[in-house]
């Protein structure tokens, strides 16, 4: 049955941002702050929309797309990135560019892209959905069209996003040979049952797909687009590509690998155990030396992805049991690093709106010339690291913990020393912040209203989550329940 | 009728010369040109497994449509990148596109 009611809150965001681009078009002189403030109220629209979907059994639209609870998760967790990353925009755009609206409208589709992959549960969809996230942000990455940092990140991200997607397609394409079908059920039943000689090429097509995929998320050794892109995209950019689009791959990746590849587990959970312990310690390691802000963001978000897939391995390794764990602690170590990340971009905006300093040595004396900024990039480095009483702390345990089968103890141990590893490159960056004096002439100044009270608000979720976890443990929990209860789940279970 | 393999083989030679043209070739047009060998390899594979294997619903085929469109988009941007980049900068060579290093 074509129920489009299922699509109302994308209609509402999609329809908005049509909606944000003709303002600007029919009214020239509007202020670009405006239409920032307008992008976030869609978002919120969106967002309290999507909330009459949570708790509703799953319908699907024709098999295409499910919409059920790991949907709503993920809806509610695109709408909050977007109005927060808008929310940033605000004064950062103005004066920048020319145009404003046209920033504004890719964010919302973005967004919307990110709840199609969410949904898919057929490789034609996902695959469709993907591209659409990754237009949106080789657009956005090169928004800046006048600045040469912007355009080189542009086209070094759309080259390697292009190869990766025709690795992603040639893997799918294997798949679909192999099972006679790109739906996801039928995939996973076939998959169970197929014949030994396709042994090889599923092999293949496995491997084909985790290459694609890990070239959108920048797991190691597919990274290299990733420090380039954060670093010539505009801040606020930067903020979007760390969050939306990591969450948006893993949302992909859980369902994909959850509801259609886990009949044949065996053959790619090594490679994926192997990609997440190269993922982390590379990142971590090449964070050390690094002395551009972004690039250290860059490199540490490598890193926390590689603590990310240490979950996906361990989905091929146990059973459904310890699978359902996983992933719903994966949901929830994904909304902390996003409050994390989105707390210190806005406070690292608000720094850079004023003094036009994104290094590491740009940082120094920040303590003394915009206190609350210094202790929210400290409470959101803290939570990177994973020191108690912050976010990073509570959701890496519960992941690792849940992650804990028999074989990937070592995984497990050594994404605990990558934590010890990365505490060293934030602490330097602290350090920056509190043990030296200012620069001459930067004295004690105030940001804007907008975004102090973004960081802070952003900075207070962190703490929560932290401190007090279990309504964020909660809403994952039954985000991910719908994923593990239908489709071929006998076969999943006697495999 | 040729055998499935023949087509299964012609999208591999493809795929792999798309591949090494892409990590070779150091001018941004050629890379999207590898890129495109790559995608036509796919979309041949998608087709000849509908044709082969799943004759009556032909979901392969169907994917390739969508390939192939996706393809022109992903090239009308990447092209309009690189026109950009060259405004700035007045080359296509990726290897001049490097200020950014590790």
């Amino acid at each position: 049955m074509r129920d489009y009611s299922l699509f109302i809150p994308e209609f509402i965001a999609g329809g908005l941002a049509a909606a944000i681009i003709a303002a600007e078009l029919f009214w020239p002189s509007i202020r670009r702050e405006t239409l920032a403030y307008l992008t976030a109220l869609a978002a919120v629209a969106w967002g309290v929309a999507s909330l009459f979907y949570a708790g509703n059994d799953p319908e699907s639209f024709q098999g295409l797309i499910q919409i059920d609870n790991f949907t709503t998760f993920f809806r509610l967790m695109g709408a909050g990135i977007v109005a927060v990353v808008a929310l940033l925009s605000a004064q950062f755009l103005s004066g920048r560019t020319k145009t404003a609206s046209e920033y504004y409208g890719l964010l919302l589709v973005a967004g919307c892209a990110m709840v199609y992959m969410a949904s898919a549960r057929e490789l034609i969809t996902a695959y469709i959905a993907l591209e659409l996230l990754s237009f949106c942000l080789y657009i956005l990455v090169g928004y800046l069209k006048r600045d040469n940092l912007s355009s080189e990140a542009s086209l070094k991200y759309i080259l390697l996003g292009a190869f990766s997607s025709a690795i992603f397609l040639y893997g799918m394409s294997l798949i679909y040979g192999v099972t006679h079908s790109t739906y996801y059920d039928e995939i996973a039943s076939s998959l169970a049952s197929r014949s030994a000689d396709t042994g090889q090429a599923a092999v293949v097509g496995f491997m084909l797909i985790l290459a694609g995929v890990g070239f959108k998320v920048s797991a190691a050794p597919f990274q290299w687009w990733a420090p380039d892109a954060y670093e010539g995209a505009p801040l606020p950019v930067t903020a979007f590509l760390s969050t939306l689009s990591k969450a948006a791959g893993f949302a992909l990746i859980i369902r994909l690998f959850t509801s259609a590849l886990t009949p044949d587990a065996v053959e790619w959970r090594w490679a994926v155990a192997i990609v997440a312990g190269v993922t982390m310690t590379m990142g971590n390691l090449v964070a050390i030396q690094q002395t551009s802000m972004k690039r250290l963001i860059a490199y540490s978000s490598i890193g926390q992805v590689g603590y990310m897939l240490v979950v996906l391995a361990a989905i091929g390794w146990g059973d459904q049991e310890v699978g359902r764990n996983a992933s719903t602690t994966l949901l929830l170590h994904l909304t902390g690093y996003v409050l994390s990340t989105l707390a210190l971009f806005a406070a690292l905006t608000a720094y850079f709106n004023r003094t036009g300093k994104d290094t590491i040595t740009g940082m120094r004396g920040m303590a003394e010339t915009q206190p609350f900024l210094a202790m929210v990039i400290t409470v959101s480095l803290f939570s990177f690291a994973g020191l108690p009483f912050f976010a990073g702390f509570a959701t890496k345990l519960f992941m690792f913990q849940a992650s804990i089968t028999g074989d990937l103890l070592w995984l497990v141990g050594l994404a605990v020393l990558n934590s010890f590893i990365s505490l060293y490159y934030y602490l330097m960056v602290i350090r920056q912040m509190y043990l030296f004096n200012p620069e001459e002439g930067l004295t004690r100044f105030k940001v804007s209203p907008v975004l102090w009270a973004t960081a802070g608000v952003l900075m207070l979720g962190v703490i929560f989550i932290g401190s007090y976890p279990a309504p964020a443990f909660e809403a994952a929990e039954r985000a991910t329940e719908t994923l593990f209860e239908q489709g071929p789940s006998l076969e999943a279970t006697a495999r | 009728m040729v055998p499935l393999e023949n087509y299964l083989a012609l999208s591999g030679i493809l795929f792999s010369i798309g591949f090494y043209g892409v990590l070779a070739r150091r001018n941004a047009v050629l890379i999207l040109m590898s890129i495109e060998l790559m995608l036509n390899a796919v979309s041949l594979n998608f087709i000849a497994f509908a044709a082969y294997l799943d004759p009556d619903r032909i979901i392969g085929a169907i994917f390739a449509v969508f390939v192939i469109t996706v393809a022109a988009a992903e090239v009308g941007l990447a092209l309009a990148i690189v026109i950009r980049l060259f405004r700035n900068r007045a080359t296509s060579n990726v290897d001049d596109a490097a200020i950014m290093k590790w």
